[in-house]
């Protein structure tokens, strides 16, 4: 009872992980390059969401604003930090990139106050009886219901649309996709857009489930999303999926059977080691 | 013409040379703070209080005539910044003493060099035990986490009467502490420990804590943390349906607490120094002062730094001569009804005083009780 109970806050986290993995794994594939500042459009997004809503906006309004208007800023960043460095080494685009991260920390607390916000009248936070005796916020349901959704729709569109396909063209190989008529640059746009959009949504997601929202509340999302991209063996889109659920589930139990010895991250990263021990090439991609 | 130049020029000169000279006979003391990163809410709540303490004292006629004049860096909560700003306090705006207005890390880091250079430090709310041992010229006017903590397991123990408890630890010193205390006294006061979990400070998920600790069903849980942990805490676990009362400490002390956990914190109880309900006026003073400067409802960190501005000027005031060894003597000797209550320091320079327990009450911290039981609540005297 206790094992499915765990089993599944442990979905839960790792649908968040998900939401936040797929825009720094989508990036990755297409420019090579190590998105940390991705945690800090998760940090908007929250933000956002909890503007919206005391401010009077419905739930539903206030993700969709935080995604798009976060959306944008993702390619904006794009546009501005990643395009004038892609022909240098992705060093420095990483270097840019934690930079970048480290100013929006600061950028937020200057605007939005150090003590964090938190909604007045948080949305979602029914309690919903799954089977006798475990109770379920709306919020925690949700995070999980919007999570597939919106990754299958997004396997939907890769796999089925022009767009899609183009994407798909364009991680494998740029030249030839280019060759072929696609326009990269707008592959590109879309992808941040997209990656972003996510991002903003688990802020929204995480901001329900805690009711606080803090300038440095990318901090860990910025490495763990890292080490998952490694897991899911760097730019492959289902390994990372695969990799964000596991590191919840293992999470969850961690907490509870390893939380004397070792803490959540600790727990994360000994087994991201073991893992590149055992598979150097992430969990599902062949080697 | 040259009569009128010349008083004239007199009264510039004397215009100018006033508040210069004001300035040049001020009394400088020293803060650190975490003004930037993850601990800014909590630094900049001190740095307001410790401000508040020094108008305060400075509009009453200051010291001896003298001006307090507080000089303020942020030292990001990190020992690598308040260990050279510490030197750079001593050396280049030549303190009287410091204050630190930071967490554990950064106040022993500075506290070193205050020690090293014969320089007074009062570590405001740092709970880190090997502060004060650093030596002489260091003092606290916050409890160390072992005594809080003792001071919970009587609260839950005997006055609560309950006996089943689960702990959640904040594993950093300041939950490692508290957590040895309340374990110490845990048996005399009739408690039965049924299982303790750990989370880290940038945990603000605890759903598989929060199942795990349903299935123990508690009587209590007592659940160390600061308000950024302990809101989402209390909100999650009362999500899961679980009822038994929290109990919390001096981290909790913040109206952001109640601003996150929302209806969930009503009932929660800490231990911790500020009395809301106090009759005492330097209380009071404190708690409208800090509203009408910073605009939000006072907390625990702002009171310790106000408290530790007002021991400090107490012994400025009392110090035999103008060296920093008639000052450190004054402190050691002090006797002052501050914010926090009524402040002296045994022989490590380690507080003595009353624990206040708060409790959520119609979304504001109330009076509940006061545990002053000078053997429970003795702090390591070496």
């Amino acid at each position: 009872m206790l094992a499915i109970e765990l089993f599944i806050q442990g979905i839960v986290q790792g649908a968040i992980y998900a939401l936040i993995a797929l825009g720094l794994v989508l990036v990755y594939g297409l420019l090579r390059i190590l998105h940390v500042a991705h945690a800090a459009l998760y940090t908007l997004g929250a933000y956002l969401g909890v503007i919206v809503v005391n401010n009077g906006g419905h739930i539903v309004v206030a993700a969709a604003v935080a995604m798009i208007v976060v959306g944008f800023v993702g390619v904006g960043i794009y546009r501005l930090a990643y395009k004038p460095l892609l022909d240098k080494p992705p060093l420095i685009a990483l270097i840019a990139s934690i930079g970048l991260f480290i100013a929006a920390e600061e950028v937020y607390r200057i605007i939005f106050g150090a003590y964090g916000m938190s909604f007045v009248q948080p949305p979602l936070q029914q309690q919903i009886e799954l089977f006798t005796g475990f109770h379920l916020s709306a919020a925690r349901i949700s995070v999980v219901i919007l999570a597939v959704l919106f990754i299958g729709v997004l396997g939907w569109l890769a796999a089925s649309t022009r767009t899609g396909i183009a994407w798909r063209a364009t991680v494998s190989d740029p030249d030839m996709a280019a060759s072929f008529g696609v326009n990269i640059e707008k592959v590109r746009y879309i992808n941040f857009f997209i990656g972003s959009a996510l991002a903003a949504l688990a802020g929204v997601m995480v901001a329900l489930l805690n009711n606080l929202v803090e300038p440095t509340m990318g901090a860990v999302p910025a490495y763990k999303a890292l080490a998952i991209i490694v897991l899911g063996g760097l730019g492959s889109v289902r390994g990372t999926l695969v990799a964000s659920i596991a590191l919840g589930i293992i999470e969850s139990f961690g907490t509870i059977y390893l939380g004397h010895v070792l803490d959540r991250d600790a727990i994360a990263f000994t087994f991201l080691i073991i893992v590149l021990m055992i598979r150097p090439q992430g969990l599902l991609t062949r080697g | 013409m040259t009569k009128l130049l010349k008083s004239l020029s007199l009264a510039v000169v004397l215009a100018f040379s006033v508040p210069f000279a004001a300035l040049a006979d001020s009394i400088k003391i020293g803060f650190n703070a975490p003004l930037t990163g993850f601990a800014a809410a909590d630094g900049n709540s001190a740095r307001v209080g410790a401000e508040l303490a020094v108008e305060q004292v400075n509009s009453a006629g200051g010291i001896g005539g003298k001006q307090l004049e507080l000089v303020v860096y942020d030292d990001q909560a990190s020992p690598k910044e308040s260990a050279p700003l510490a030197v750079k306090l001593i050396t280049q705006d030549n303190v009287a003493a410091g204050i630190s207005g930071s967490y554990s890390g950064a106040t022993r880091a500075a506290a070193t060099i205050y020690q090293e250079n014969s320089v007074p430090y009062i570590s405001a709310y740092a709970v880190h035990p090997d502060i004060t041992r650093a030596g002489d010229y260091v003092f606290r006017t916050s409890f160390v986490g072992e005594v809080q903590g003792r001071a919970g397991a009587k609260l839950i123990g005997e006055m609560m009467g309950h006996t089943r408890v689960v702990m959640i630890t904040l594993n950093n010193d300041f939950g490692k502490s508290l957590a040895n205390g309340f374990k110490e006294k845990a048996a005399d006061f009739g408690i039965e420990i049924v299982n303790e979990y750990e989370y880290s400070i940038k945990d603000r998920e605890f759903g598989a804590i929060v199942s795990k600790a349903k299935s123990d069903a508690p009587d209590a849980i007592y659940a160390s943390g600061y308000f950024f942990t302990a809101g989402p805490l209390v909100r999650q676990l009362r999500a899961a349906g679980i009822a038994a009362p929290v109990i919390g400490q001096e981290g909790y002390d913040s109206q952001k607490f109640i601003e996150i956990a929302g209806p969930d914190a009503e009932g929660v109880i800490i231990t911790t120094s500020l009395d809301r309900d106090s009759a005492d006026t330097v209380t009071q003073d404190f708690i409208s002062g800090f509203e009408a400067k910073a605009g939000y409802p006072s907390d625990m960190v702002a009171a310790s730094a106000h408290t530790a501005v007002l021991v400090m000027a107490d012994a400025l005031a009392r110090a035999a001569d103008d060296s920093a060894a008639a000052l450190r003597e004054a402190i050691a000797g002090a006797s002052v009804m501050a914010s926090t209550g009524q402040i002296s320091f045994n022989a490590l320079g380690e507080v003595l005083k009353d624990v206040q327990v708060q409790v959520v009450k119609d979304g504001n911290w109330h009076h509940y009780a006061v545990i002053s039981d000078s053997e429970l609540l003795a702090p390591p005297a070496e």
